[in-house]
């Protein structure tokens, strides 16, 4: 009885491992891999022309307050990324340490004179348009037949 | 500051931060319960879980954000300080 129990977790080890088109656990991770980088990739690109803008339009300081927002929106979306990564495997719950990264920078915003609370905001929000692109692509037909 | 207008801000900080994170993190509860899950039963689809998970996440806690900005700005950018 022992061996076939042994035998049965052994198989359904070995299904859980290669599915029907030979792509392991560790492969498909590799879809992950690339939705992060083009997450990385569309918002540091948003970042970069959204900061030229504001420098155009309003003042380089301006400028510099959205860039910090934004290059902080974009370490809080690579720990987010992160802590989805090791979820269920290191760890069973989503931490909640990347929030203390913009609590963080709020309260610096609110107590440095030379910083404005609205520009950091709205450039730390900018990972959004990445993630609203991505919505958009998933929702896209792939093929137009 | 007046008195009745730090009290009130206060209040309206703690309701902002705490009635905001309530939705969200039942979703999220959910959410990466449900995927979890999800990867136990088709491993090989992982990389497609977690990547719906990690979108689905970011936007549920941009309530939250929201929020919590509230509640930063009545506690230490109050508007109505006079």
């Amino acid at each position: 009885m022992s061996d076939s129990s042994h035998e049965s977790t052994t198989v359904a080890t070995d299904s859980s491992q290669v599915d029907s088109q030979g792509e392991t656990p560790k492969e498909s991770m590799q879809d992950y891999y690339s939705l992060q980088k083009e997450l990385y990739v569309v918002t540091l690109t948003t970042t970069a022309i959204i900061f030229v803008s504001v420098w155009i339009s309003y003042n380089l300081n301006t400028g510099l307050n959205y860039l910090l927002g934004a290059c902080t929106g974009v370490v809080y979306l690579r720990m987010l990324a992160k802590n989805v990564e090791q979820l269920g495997q290191q760890n069973r719950r989503l931490s909640k340490s990347r929030f203390a990264v913009f609590i963080g920078l709020i309260i610096l915003a609110t107590q440095l004179s030379q910083l404005q609370v609205l520009p950091i905001f709205l450039g730390f929000l900018t990972y959004k348009v990445a993630l609203l692109y991505q919505m958009v692509r998933a929702l896209m037909p792939s093929d137009p037949r | 500051m007046d008195p009745l207008v730090a009290a009130a801000s206060v209040l309206a900080a703690a309701l902002a931060v705490g009635l905001a994170a309530i939705g969200p993190g039942i979703g999220q509860g959910n959410a990466s319960g449900q995927a979890v899950e999800g990867i136990a039963r088709q491993p090989e689809a992982e990389g497609k879980i977690r990547g719906t998970l990690l979108l689905t996440l970011a936007f549920m806690e941009s309530l939250t954000i929201y929020g919590l900005v509230i509640s930063l700005v009545l506690l230490f950018a109050n508007p109505f300080a006079g």
